[in-house]
Formats: C-alpha cells, structure tokens, sequence
C-alpha cells in the first residue's frame, strides 16, 4: 500500500477529531490574551523595562512592535506547545488501541513499518500546521495590531538591535528551527504511545520527561553538565540563536548575520538525531509488538 | 486447503493460550472454531491474521505463510476480532471507506454503499458510529471485513452481544456468503447451535488444546444420543441398564443425574423399559452426544 494513501487516511482521522482542535484554540486565545494585553498595558510595560537603559541610550521608534511582540509570545508559548503537540502524537497509536481501532487497522494489507511511517509524517504535519497557525497569530496578526519596525532584544548584560528589513527571514528560520524542536517532542510522544493503551499515559511521560530534563539543565552540576549536551530539552530553545547578530568595529549589525552559526547547527542535528532515533525506534517496536487491545 | 494451522502454540510467560494446535479450513466452507470463552479461541484468530506472533507452529493462507507474506495474504483476507470497534467520531460511511482505502484495491463509492445495503445499514450510513446500536456496530464491522470483496472471511464470535432478530440476521448474510457467493468462512462461537446452523466442518478446542475436529453432520450425528435422567431410584435404574441392550455407556452426572450413550432410536424403548420397572422418571432429555460433551465443558463440569 502507498505510503501517501496512509498518510491521507492519518490526516483525515486527525482533522476529524475534535481534540485536535483544541491546539489551535489554545494558541488564538494565549497569543489573543497576549496581544490584548499588550495592546492595553504595554506602553507602561515598556518603560518600565527600559527604566536602565534611557540613561545611557536615547531610544526612538516603536520599541513595542509587532516583530518584538512575536519574540516575546514565542518565547512564552514553546514552553507550552509541548503539550499540544502531545495531545494528537501521543495519541496516535495509543488512542487506536485504546479504541481497538489498532486491530481493525492491523487486519488490512498495510505493512507495519508503513503504518508507523504513515503516522509518524500525519502527526508531523499536524505539528508543522499547528506552528503555522502560531506564526500567523504571533507575527502576522502582531504586525498587523502593533506595526513593524527594528527590533529591540533585551538581555542580561546587552540590548541588541535587529534592523526591521532584516528580521523576517530570522523568524522563517526561528520557526523552522521550533518545528524540529516540536517534531522531536511529537517524535517521542509517538512511541511512548507504542506502550500505553490510553492517550494520558504518553501525554503524562513526556510532559514528564520534558519537566525533568528542563530541571536537569537548570541545574549546574558536574553530573547533570557531562550528560546535558544530548539532551533534547538543551536544545530547543536554539531558534533564539537567529536573533544573536554580529557587530562590525563601529558596532553596526551586521545584516544577515549570526553570532554562533555552529551552535545553532549543532542544536539542529542534535534535535534531528533524537527524531531519527525515536522514530527508528518506534518501527522496531512496533513490527514485533503483539496487539492484544 | 485454503487455510492450514500446524502445530500452533501461544504463550504469555508461563500461561499457555493456544497448545499445539492443529487444523484445516477447505476452500469454500464454512468451518466453525467452537470453544468456552477463554479457550484460546481469539488468540488463535489473533495469529492467523499476524496481529501477534506465535510462539511455536505454522500458519499457512493461500499456500503461503502469513509470516513472510503477511501483506499479500491479507489482500484477500476480511476479519473481525471480537467486538468491531470503529471510529466513533466518523460516520458509517466515512468508517467504511476508511478501510476500504487501506485495502490496497479501488473500491468505488458505489461499491462502498452497497456494502452498506448488504449489511443493512444504507440508510443510516451518514449517521456518526456514536449512536449506533451493538447490532449495527456488529454489521459495519462486517461490512469492514467484506468491502474489499476477500476470499476468505474470519468472524470472531460475530453474534456476541446481539438480540435474536440480529442474530439471525448475520447467520443468513454468513449462510448468503457461503452459498452464493462462494466465500470461505471462519466463525468462532461459544455457542455449539450457532456453529451448528452454519458449518460445515468445525472444531472444538478447549484451554487452548484441540478436542475434536470433522464435518458438523458427523459430529452432531444425530443416531448417537446421551440421555440425561432423573428417577426415584438412580442405584436401580443404574443396575437395570447396565444389564440391558441399549446402553453403550453409563454414569452419574455431578449434579446425580443418570447419564446414558445410547441410539435414537432406542429411547422410546428404554424410557418404557424404565416405567415396566415401576421406576418414577421425574425428567427424561436426550441430547447429541457432541451437545452433551460440549455443554460439559461448558458448564465446568466435566462427565465422569
């Protein structure tokens, strides 16, 4: 059987769901909330966070733009679309056997491995969907309440400044770059829901996961730092590498430029080794596993 | 044979589901696979169809083994495993062409609904499988299992669940599928009557191991009877036919009945025998003595 016929079937099955749109409620009110709150406050918001910085520097333009407003959401929201993306992989085979939909499926002339694959690319397309819709809400709709211009970022020890023209191509990546984190989030839910027989058992392990490997980064000892280079969770917040620019002697951005390439490549294989290896896994398993639901 | 089980074994760690078990399907029958429930009955169903593997023993469809040509075999293979559990969220239609598309044939619209007329479900194909009846759940699993139009049908216990009319219903469309259609037919049952009205060839099994296995009308010969009888005096009763002609066998039920092999013929004879004899016959059954082996196994009491 076609692997784009499984595919199509997956699809179909996901968007028919009423779960699955709970993601993309979930997103349109969080970032709504956040553009209404912003929209209402954030000019005092604003000052208040560039209190330190009017001494030393004369800044002029609209600081609280669209472009800013979707770092900030951005920022926000990976933290919790984990969970949403959980919500639709980790009930993709778990949720079939919890149905007994999975022996049904099984008793049909579809190879095991295609239907892991056929899966596996449904659920990452409802990932990469779900992080389109938040680019549309983040970017699209920010720019359209709060405007466009330079983008101001504000760190612990430097502000820097992004030029307006130079910023768009950084959030393509940024986004590209936050689907591969999501994939590899949706890549182990994925085959944690090979081992559960209901959809909260996956959703709960990789929530759980996430929280403890996040902790595991947090804290800087020399047990946790030797193992926290392979962790996944290192390395989703990679995008905001896009947004660390290079000065030149006049300390003038450089256009199109980034401050440590390398690191945010590195970062990107790491997440893309974790989706191959779940994934490789997730066929394995499930070719020998017996389906007794 | 269309469908060859060789020496097939199943285990869950120490717990033996399926023992050694051996038996054939020919092309165009029906064959019953009768047994208690927890005998083993869908584990073995379970490995015909590659949904779990076996831990000992061959599966062969086709000629082919479902091991190496799971795929190909299962092209024209149609089943429902226990209860048809469906998408709940999607409609008939929608269920049914599902399944359809993952059968690796073009399966026209057309064909789809008629599928649904077939099983009686044409009218209610747009209603979402949530509000459907066991029976109707019972039937679109059904029609999931034939849309591809497959040789060889397996229905796992297909009536479970099902009030008398629906019943009747699936034993005419597997009799309908039989006959006109030339399908072969695997049905499991717990229940012997079920297996009776449609097979041709059954097998029983029990814990998992074969017990017997032929053609119904041969196993259910009707000439061969046990009689079940309760009197006034069974130690009299017992000394009498033991010392008559028409007993082939004799012994005391669990429950103090005296059970008797005799013919069908020779029960009008006996019954008379008895009431010469001024012995007071409160209850007098005869049944095939399949029937009766079956419904010992069944009731947990096992004949002496």
């Amino acid at each position: 059987m076609r692997l784009s016929s499984i595919v199509y079937i997956e699809l179909y099955k996901i968007f028919r769901k009423p779960r699955t749109y709970i993601a993309f409620g979930a997103i349109a009110a969080i970032v709504g909330l956040i553009q209404l709150g912003f929209y209402a406050d954030g000019e005092s918001y604003m000052k208040f966070g560039m209190q330190s910085l009017s001494d030393s520097f004369d800044v002029n333009g609209n600081i609280m733009n669209g472009y800013l407003m979707a770092f900030i959401i951005l920022q926000t929201l990976l933290v919790h679309v984990p969970l949403l993306i959980a919500l639709v992989a980790g009930d993709m085979i778990s949720g079939e056997a919890n149905q007994g939909t999975l022996r049904l499926l099984l008793t049909k002339p579809v190879s095991r491995a295609n239907l892991i694959i056929g899966k596996f690319i449904a659920s990452s397309i409802y990932t990469i969907v779900l992080l389109l819709w938040m680019a549309v809400w983040a970017l699209a709709i920010s720019i359209f309440i709060f405007g466009a211009d330079d983008m101001l970022i504000m760190k612990s020890d430097m502000v820097t400044q992004i030029l307006a023209s130079d910023v768009m191509w950084r959030y393509v990546a940024a986004f590209g770059f936050a689907a591969l984190a999501m994939l590899t989030v949706s890549a182990l839910s994925f085959f944690l829901s090979l081992f559960a027989e209901n959809s909260i058992g996956p959703i709960m392990a990789t929530m759980s996961i996430i929280i403890v490997f996040t902790i595991l980064n947090t804290l800087d000892l020399p047990i946790f730092n030797m193992v926290k280079p392979y962790l996944f969770t290192s390395h989703m917040l990679g995008w905001k590498g896009f947004f660390d620019v290079t000065v030149n002697e006049n300390n003038e951005q450089i256009i199109g430029s980034i401050e440590n390439l390398p690191a945010v490549l590195l970062s990107a294989g790491v997440l893309f080794l974790h989706v191959i290896g779940f994934l490789s896994a997730s066929i394995l398993v499930f070719r020998r596993k017996d389906i007794l639901s | 044979m269309l469908l060859e089980i060789s020496h097939l074994t199943k285990s869950f760690g120490s717990f033996t589901a399926v023992d050694d078990l051996s038996f054939s399907v020919k092309e165009g029958e029906v064959y019953g696979f009768l047994g208690q429930n927890g005998a083993g009955k869908s584990t073995t169903i379970r490995m015909i169809l590659s949904l779990i593997r076996p831990t000992k023993g061959s599966i062969n469809i086709f000629g082919m083994s479902i091991e190496k040509e799971r795929e190909k075999i299962l092209q024209q293979v149609g089943a429902v495993v226990e209860k048809p559990d469906l998408y709940r969220y999607m409609t008939g239609y929608e269920n049914l062409n599902v399944f359809a598309r993952l059968s690796n044939k073009h399966i026209s619209k057309a064909e789809v609904m008629k599928c649904l007329e077939l099983v009686g479900l044409d009218k209610r194909a747009k209603d979402p499988v949530r509000v459907y009846s066991q029976g109707m759940k019972q039937r679109l699993g059904i029609a999931v299992a034939l849309v591809h139009n497959p040789s060889l049908i397996i229905l796992d216990e297909p009536t479970n669940g099902l009030d008398p009319q629906g019943i009747a219903d699936i034993r005419n469309l597997i009799l309908m599928l039989s006959k006109e259609q030339k399908k072969t037919v695997l049905v499991s049952s717990h229940l012997l009557s079920e297996i009776e009205q449609v097979a041709d060839s059954m097998v029983i099994i029990n814990k998992g191991k074969k017990l017997v296995e032929g053609r119904v009308n041969e196993l259910l010969n009707p000439d061969k009877v046990q009689l079940e009888i309760i009197t006034d005096n069974n130690p009299l009763v017992k000394d009498l036919l033991a010392n008559s002609v028409w007993a082939k066998g004799l012994r005391n039920s669990p429950d103090q009945k005296v059970l008797v092999d005799t013919t069908a013929d020779a029960v009008p004879l006996l019954a008379k025998y008895l009431v010469e004899h001024h012995i007071g016959i409160s209850s007098l059954r005869s049944m095939n003595s399949l029937e009766a082996y079956f419904l010992s196994l069944t009731s947990g009491n096992e004949v002496e």
